[in-house]
């Protein structure tokens, strides 16, 4: 029996004697050079055993995703991280095992963590339940040799007929001659020795995150108060947090759908000032946004759902206060505004703008809320008259009640100023002349009121000095 | 001693110790007048806190005696925002701008619950000054206010009935308004290290 040489290489026909073949499989030194990359891998293997959830599996290799793009997941119960790159950033091997074990254990169970040069056998020797550091190619076969046959997870009865010749360890089997190997146990067998030694080059697909958040949570008993909805909410918003935090992106926009068990679902929309990314923050907002919900009934189930994520960098906080020292105040004032917006409705925070026109009621606009840091003092204050006008304006003219000729609100009025005329606007349908005056009541109110110069020369009143 | 003085003073420079009329040399935010800068305590508005205004009537000058103040701020290098809660009418943008106002500071807020969103407004530190049209606060409401405006360092500005000028209030300064056929008369009701009595300022403002 020839021996299963990784020297004989791929190509050479098996049944042939090789001459400088060894007698064995030389235990711990490489037997020739397995084929290297340009730079030099490790790969971390993390078994967890007992998991069974998959979307366990897929949250863990988003989080894990701060550690090295390159994951990919081995199902039911591993994932592969390519982790040469990132070492110096955790401290080395061990720094690293210690993160990476914190965060197995905060999103599902205590983990087995492997390293080595090759992905299939650091997986293997994590299987094994033996958390080694393989970093050198030349340790690896050596350090794989003792490890049952197990934990190749090969069917059963291979496994049955392996011990039954007495080979029960990975070591015993890499000494088995090639050819009779894959003729007796198969071909994809003699494949997981050829990667798990390095013969052959094995390609995991790294694992994409997926590209939007929506999570559903089914609840343990219907629930109609709103704190311990809340409550029950904060796992999914947890979710969300880590889901925006390995993309680094925040939302604009976040829906939540409440089940009840006959009403219609509640759909809850929340909309943000600037893109956010703190699920502490997204929390906190939306239990404003629920506050002001009335449920039609309990909830039984409820789903939290992104709409399309906005790169978002989460700036350094300011050592200064706001607005002390320069201070940056942008943060407080978009924190003001979604509080406000979550908790009054979408529509009730406004800006206001100054339009070029000499009708008053077109001067002016509401404009969407403010945004923080945005160009400001234009110097518009140029195109506004001198004249003097009032700072309140009523939204639209209000009649005022006429006797003898005079007009009243609260007794009849005393008008102090000389008109001032506006009128045109002919190129829209608005079309205005009205003379104006400052017009003071009973009380020392001062209003500007305006009589049409058009028949039936009405009198109104359209603002107040205040 | 001498070292004991100075420690003594060090520690009545800070902000959260103000005592009686010493209080009043802190600068304050001058008022656009100069009768009522040099009337008030800190010859000006106090840059943090809650001050009630009581009219009889909406209109009767309240906003054009702020409004040079708060102008003021949102010229500032660093403006904080200018937040206008529940205001009856709507602010007619053109004359805030000839009154020298920064539009882009200024903030409308509406909906159910005004001294909710007065309270958020003030305690945020995002604001320079909140103004709050509200019916009835409570005393305890209108203490919560003062605590949120000294929280957040904004000059809040609850205007508010005359007929609550007998109510005790916990807020920084009061000042009741009545327009009078010369100009707007002033009374300050009450404040820190205050001389009480009026003053009028003639029209127009």
């Amino acid at each position: 029996m020839r021996p299963l040489s990784p020297r004989a290489a791929a190509d050479r026909p098996q049944e042939l004697p090789t001459p400088a073949a060894p007698a064995s499989w030389p235990l711990g030194k490489p037997a020739t050079t397995p084929p290297r990359t340009a730079a030099p891998v490790l790969w971390a293997a993390v078994h967890l055993p007992g998991l069974e959830a998959a979307e366990k599996l897929v949250q863990l290799a988003s989080s894990c995703q701060r550690f090295t793009p390159r994951v990919s997941l081995v199902p039911p119960d591993g994932l592969l991280l390519e982790v040469q790159g990132s070492l110096h950033l955790f401290a080395g091997v061990a720094g690293l095992a210690a993160a990476l074990t914190d965060e197995c254990r905060r999103v599902a169970v205590p983990p087995v963590i492997a390293f080595a040069p090759l992905p299939l056998a650091a997986l293997t020797t994590a299987r094994a339940g033996k958390p080694l550091v393989i970093t050198s190619l030349a340790q690896l076969t050596g350090q794989l040799a003792p490890l049952p046959l197990s934990a190749l997870r090969w069917p059963a009865e291979t496994l049955e007929r392996l011990a039954r010749v007495g080979v029960r360890t990975i070591g015993a089997v890499l000494r088995l001659p090639r050819a009779g190997f894959a003729r007796r146990f198969g071909a994809a067998q003699l494949a997981v020795l050829d990667a798990l030694t390095g013969r052959a080059r094995q390609v995991h697909a790294n694992f994409r995150p997926p590209e939007r958040f929506r999570r559903r949570r089914e609840l343990d008993y219907e629930l109609t108060d709103h704190e311990r909805l809340l409550a029950a909410l904060v796992p999914l918003f947890a979710a969300l947090g880590e889901f925006l935090t390995a993309r680094q992106c925040g939302v604009l926009q976040l829906e939540c759908r409440l089940w009840h068990r006959q009403a219609a679902p509640t759909d809850c929309v929340l909309n943000l000032a600037a893109p956010c990314g703190q699920a502490q923050h997204l929390a906190a907002l939306f239990g404003e946004h629920l506050k002001a919900r009335p449920l039609p009934e309990a909830v039984r189930a409820c789903e939290l759902r992104a709409a399309a994520l906005v790169p978002h960098v989460p700036g350094s906080r300011s050592l200064w206060q706001a607005a002390e020292h320069g201070g940056d105040v942008g943060e407080e004032t978009c924190g003001l505004i979604e509080l406000l917006r979550a908790r009054l409705g979408a529509g009730t925070v406004h800006g206001l703008a100054v339009r070029d026109e000499h009708r008053p009621e077109s001067a002016w606009a509401l404009t969407g809320p403010p945004v923080a840091g945005a160009p400001r003092g234009a110097a518009r204050s140029a195109a506004v008259a001198a004249a003097r006008r009032p700072l309140w304006i009523l939204p639209a003219p209000q009649p005022l009640t006429v006797q003898d000729g005079w007009p009243q609100r609260h007794g009849p009025l005393r008008l102090t100023s000389e008109p001032e005329r506006i009128e045109t606007g002919w190129w829209d349908g608005g079309e205005i002349a009205r003379d104006y005056y400052v017009a003071i009541d009973r009380h020392g109110v001062r209003l500007w009121v305006f009589r049409e110069r058009a028949a039936p020369h009405g009198w109104f009143l359209h603002g107040v000095f205040g | 001693m001498a070292g004991g003085d100075t420690q003594l003073a060090r520690l009545l420079e800070h902000p959260a110790i103000w005592r009686g009329r010493s209080a009043a040399q802190r600068t304050g935010l001058s008022t656009g007048f100069a009768a009522l800068d040099e009337h008030l305590p800190g010859r000006g508005w106090p840059r943090s806190g809650l001050i009630e205004i009581l009219v009889a009537r909406f209109g009767s000058g309240e906003l054009a005696l702020l409004l040079p103040a708060l102008a003021a701020l949102s010229r500032a290098q660093c403006a904080r925002w200018c937040v206008w809660v529940a205001p009856p009418l709507v602010p007619f943008a053109p004359a805030l701008v000839a009154h020298g106002m920064v539009l882009e500071q200024v903030a409308v807020v509406r909906g159910a619950r005004p001294l909710w969103a007065f309270e958020q407004a003030l305690r945020s530190g995002a604001c320079d000054a909140a103004l709050a049209w509200t019916r009835q606060p409570q005393p305890r409401e209108v203490r919560r206010l003062q605590l949120a405006a000294e929280r957040g360092r904004t000059l809040g500005v609850l205007f508010r009935p005359r007929r609550f000028m007998r109510e005790p209030s916990a807020a920084r300064m009061r000042l009741a308004l009545e327009p009078r056929d010369a100009g707007l008369r002033i009374t300050l009701l009450k404040g820190p290290g205050t001389r009480r009595g009026a003053l009028e300022i003639p029209w127009p403002l």
